[in-house]
C-alpha cells in the first residue's frame, strides 16, 4: 500500500516524513531540499509506505522537480494522498489541497505547524474544515514528534475512504471547456478521473501531455486555446488560469474565514524577521556577513582557532594509528604473515582507507554546521543577497542552494538544480558546480596544508575554496555568453520565516552524510587501495617488488610527462590523480600508499601548491559524471563536463606555477 | 502605479500583472500573488534592485524589472 505525501515547499514536509517513518531525510528551511522521491515504511502501520514527493505549489509543474508530482498522480499505484499544509499560510497552501481533493482519491489533510499558528494567536477548526472539504483533517506539530499524534495519524490513514471529488462552481465557460475536453478523452484510459484531467489540461498542465499518450492531443490543445480566448473575450478573467484560480481563491477565502479562529491578540513573528533581515540582507553588509559566517564554519571545521574538527581528528588519529593499525600489525606478525600479506593489509588497505577516514570528524562538523545554517532559513537570505551578484555571471539567485550543497557533495548538488525553472540556467549551473570543492577533495587539501603550509591553514584553505568559486563564476560567465545566450534569468523567491532548527534532525542529517562518507571509504576506496597496492607492488619483474618498477609506474610514467610543466611529472603523483577519478578521496589514499607515508619528500612547496590546485579543479569523479549524464540527458554535455575542467585545471595550475614561482 | 512606486511599509491592492509573460505569471500566482490581493512593500534590497513584498502573510522577493510590471492601487 502506497500513500503519496504532497505539500507546498518549506512546510515541514520532510520533518513530517521523518516523523511518520522514523527515517531521516535531509531537512532544510528552504524550498528544493527534496529533489527525488523517497519511500519509507510508515511506523506502526505494517505494509504501508509513504512516498515523499518534492514540494509544489500546484499540481502542474513549473520546474522539473515539480513534474514528479504530476507524474506520480497519473501513473503511480497508490492508495491515498496525504496533504501536508502550513497552518500559518493557509490561503496559499489550500490551492494545492483543492487540486488534490478534485482528484477524488482518499485524502488526509495534515495541518502542520500548529505551534507556530498558536504563537500567532490562531487555531484551526479541523472539524469544520473536515466538513467543508469533505475529507479527514488533523492538526499537528510534526517537529514535536508526539507519539500519540503519530498513532492518531496512522489511525486516520487506516480508515481513509474514497471520497466524492470536490466540485467547485467554476465559471460556465470553464465548465463548457471541461465538458469538451472530457469528450475528447473518451478514447483514452487512465487511473485518474477524466473531469480532473480536463480541468488540469485547461489550467495548462504540460506534464500531462508528457506523461500520458492522449489520442486527441492536438485537438485538446486547440480547445484549450479556444477556451482561453473566450475567457478573455467575455472578460471572465485576464487568463484561463486566472479564471480557474479566482474561483478557487474565493472558495478558499471562505473556508479560511470559517475555520481559522483567532484566540488571542499577538505580535506577529514577522517583525522579528524584519529586524534580523535588515542586517542579513543589507546591501553592504549582507555579503560580508555571509563570508564571515562561512569563514567561521570553516574555521570551526578545519582551522586551528575554534578548531573543533581538528581537535576531534587528533583523537581519531591517535586511536587509528596507535591502537587499531598497531594491533592489527602485531596480530599479523603473530600469525606469521609478514611480507606480501602484511604489506597489502597494513600499507595498502589500512593506510589507504585510514588516510581518508581520518577526516571523518572534520566532515561531520562541517555537515553539522551547514545543516544548521540551512535549517534556520538563512539560505533564502543568502539567495537574496547573492542574486544581484550571481545574475551577473548568468546564474540565478536560486543557484546558491546547489552551490552550497556542492561544498558537501557534488552529486546531490547537481540534483538540487532541478528547482531552477529555466533549462539553460539549470545546465549552466550543473556544468559549473563541480568546480566547487566538495568534501571529498578536502582530505587532499588538509594533507598538503598540514605538510607544506602549516602557518596559514585556514587562509590557504579558504583560498583554495575561493579559487574554485572564482573558476565556477568565470566559467558560468563564459557559458552564458556563448552556449546559453538569452536564458530567461528570472528570480522569484519565497522568503521563509526564521525557524529554530531541530537539533535532532540536524544531527541525524550530519550523521547520515557521514555514513555515506564511511560507506564510500568501505567500498570505492577499499577497492581502489587494494588495486593500487597490487599494481604498485607487482610488475613484469615479479611480485612484491619495488613500486618504481611496478605496473603502475609503467602506466603512469607514460602519462606523467604531460604534468611536467606543472611541476609534478612523476608517476606517483600522476597515478594518484588517475585513481582520483573513482572518488576524490582516493587521491590521498594513493599518495599515502605510493609515497609509503612520506608525501613531504615527493613535492616542493611550489609543486605541492600546483598539485593541490590541479586536484581541486580537474575532472569530476565517476559518480558525478554519471549524475550529470542522468540530469542533462546529453552525451555532449557529459563529455564536456569531463574535458573542460581538465583543460581549466591545467591552465590555472600552470598560471599559479608561473606566478608563485617568482616568490617561492 | 506599480510596486516600485510604492513607499516602504505602504500597503496597496494588486490590480493586474498581465504584462508579465504567461510562464512567469503562473509562478507568481503559485506564490499567492493575485489580482485583488493585499500587498505590503516590506523593503527594497540590494540597492533597490530587489523588492521584498508581503502578500497574505507570505514574504516574496522579486526583481525590480518584474515588480515594475505589477500594477497596484492604494
Amino acid at each position: 500500500m502506497i500513500y503519496l505525501l504532497a505539500g507546498n515547499p518549506n512546510v515541514g514536509k520532510s520533518t513530517f516524513f521523518n516523523y511518520m517513518t522514523q527515517s531521516h531525510v535531509h531537512v532544510g528551511n528552504y524550498s528544493g531540499v527534496t529533489v527525488e522521491k523517497r519511500v519509507h515504511h510508515i511506523k506502526n502501520l505494517p505494509g504501508a509506505n509513504l512516498v515523499d514527493l518534492p514540494g509544489t505549489y500546484n499540481v502542474s509543474p513549473n520546474s522539473e522537480d515539480e513534474g514528479v508530482v504530476t507524474y506520480s498522480i497519473l501513473n503511480e499505484n497508490y492508495k491515498g494522498v496525504i496533504n501536508i499544509i502550513d497552518s500559518t499560510h493557509l490561503k496559499r497552501n489550500l490551492h494545492l489541497t483543492i487540486q488534490l481533493l478534485e482528484l477524488g482519491v482518499p485524502t488526509l489533510l495534515v495541518f502542520n505547524l500548529k505551534d507556530a499558528l498558536k504563537n500567532n494567536g490562531y487555531v484551526i477548526d479541523t472539524e469544520k474544515m473536515s466538513y467543508l472539504l469533505r475529507c479527514n483533517a488533523i492538526s499537528i506539530s510534526a517537529k514535536e514528534r508526539n507519539k500519540e499524534d503519530q498513532l492518531k495519524i496512522v489511525d486516520e490513514i487506516k480508515h481513509l475512504q474514497a471520497l466524492k471529488a470536490l466540485e467547485l462552481n467554476y465559471h460556465p465557460v470553464i465548465k463548457w471547456g471541461m465538458q469538451r475536453i472530457h469528450d475528447l478523452l473518451r478514447y483514452d484510459n487512465f487511473q485518474v478521473k477524466k473531469k480532473w484531467l480536463a480541468l488540469q489540461l485547461l489550467e495548462g498542465n504540460e506534464g500531462i501531455y508528457e506523461y500520458l499518450d492522449l489520442s486527441k492531443k492536438d485537438k485538446i490543445k486547440e480547445v484549450v486555446k479556444e477556451v482561453e480566448q473566450r475567457v478573455i473575450d467575455e472578460e471572465v478573467a485576464l487568463s484561463l488560469k486566472g479564471a480557474i484560480f479566482n474561483t478557487r481563491r474565493e472558495f478558499i477565502n471562505n473556508v479560511v474565514k470559517e475555520c481559522l479562529i483567532k484566540v488571542e491578540e499577538k505580535e506577529h513573528s514577522k517583525y522579528f524577521n524584519q529586524r534580523i533581515d535588515k542586517y542579513m540582507t543589507h546591501p553592504f553588509f549582507g555579503i560580508p556577513i555571509f563570508f564571515m559566517i562561512m569563514l567561521i564554519v570553516y574555521q570551526i571545521s578545519f582551522g586551528q582557532f575554534l578548531g573543533l574538527g581538528n581537535w576531534l581528528t587528533g583523537f581519531f588519529e591517535l586511536f587509528w594509528e596507535d591502537i587499531f593499525v598497531h594491533y592489527i600489525g602485531l596480530g599479523l606478525e603473530y600469525l606469521g604473515m609478514s611480507g606480501f600479506i602484511y604489506g597489502l593489509v597494513v600499507d595498502g588497505i589500512l593506510a589507504g582507507v585510514g588516510g581518508v577516514l581520518v577526516f571523518l570528524p572534520q566532515i561531520i562538523v562541517l555537515f553539522f554546521l551547514l545543516a544548521l545554517l540551512e535549517g534556520t532559513g538563512y539560505m533564502a537570505r543568502v539567495a537574496i543577497v547573492m542574486d544581484r551578484f550571481l545574475s551577473k555571471f548568468g546564474f540565478n539567485g536560486k543557484s546558491i542552494v546547489p552551490i552550497i550543497t556542492g561544498f558537501g557533495c557534488t552529486v546531490p548538488a547537481i540534483m538540487a538544480t532541478r528547482t531552477i525553472a529555466d533549462k539553460k540556467e539549470r545546465i549552466l549551473t550543473i556544468l559549473t558546480i563541480p568546480f566547487v570543492s566538495c568534501s571529498a577533495r578536502l582530505p587532499i587539501y588538509v594533507i598538503f596544508i598540514s605538510i607544506f603550509f602549516t602557518k596559514y591553514r585556514a587562509f590557504v584553505m579558504l583560498g583554495i575554496y575561493l579559487l574554485g568559486i572564482i573558476v565556477m563564476l568565470l566559467s558560468a560567465k563564459l557559458f552564458s555568453l556563448s552556449f546559453f545566450k538569452g536564458s530567461e534569468n528570472r528570480f522569484l523567491l519565497e522568503v521563509p520565516p526564521y525557524r529554530m532548527p531541530q537539533l535532532r534532525t540536524i544531527t541525524y542529517q550530519a550523521l547520515e552524510k557521514a555514513k555515506r562518507f564511511v560507506k564510500k571509504a568501505g567500498t570505492f576506496i577499499l577497492v581502489g587501495s587494494i588495486v593500487l597496492w597490487l599494481l604498485s607492488n607487482n610488475g613484469f619483474s615479479g611480485i612484491n617488488i619495488d613500486p618504481s618498477v611496478s605496473f603502475l609506474s609503467d602506466i603512469a610514467g607514460f602519462i606523467s610527462p604531460i604534468f611536467r610543466p606543472l611541476g609534478f611529472g612523476n608517476w606517483q603523483a600522476t597515478s594518484s590523480l588517475i585513481s582520483g577519478f573513482l572518488a576524490k578521496e582516493v587521491v590521498v589514499s594513493s599518495l599515502q600508499i605510493l609515497y609509503v607515508g612520506d608525501i613531504a619528500g615527493g613535492f616542493t612547496t611550489l609543486s605541492a601548491l600546483t598539485y593541490v590546485i590541479f586536484a581541486s579543479l580537474y575532472v569530476p569523479c565517476i559518480s558525478t559524471v554519471a549524475t550529470i549524464k542522468a540530469e542533462t540527458q546529453s552525451n555532449k554535455w557529459t563529455l564536456f563536463s569531463v574535458v573542460y575542467p581538465f583543460i581549466v585545471a591545467y591552465i590555472v595550475a600552470l598560471a599559479v606555477r608561473l606566478i608563485f614561482g617568482l616568490f617561492i | 502605479m506599480n510596486i516600485t512606486e510604492m513607499k516602504v511599509k505602504e500597503d496597496a491592492t494588486i490590480k493586474s500583472f498581465d504584462k508579465i509573460d504567461s510562464n512567469f505569471r503562473k509562478r507568481i500566482m503559485d506564490l499567492g500573488i493575485y489580482e485583488g490581493a493585499h500587498i505590503i512593500l516590506l523593503s527594497k534590497l540590494s540597492f533597490g534592485l530587489l523588492y521584498l513584498v508581503e502578500v497574505d502573510d507570505v514574504e516574496i522577493c522579486m526583481r525590480k524589472e518584474d515588480a515594475m510590471l505589477i500594477e497596484v492601487s492604494r
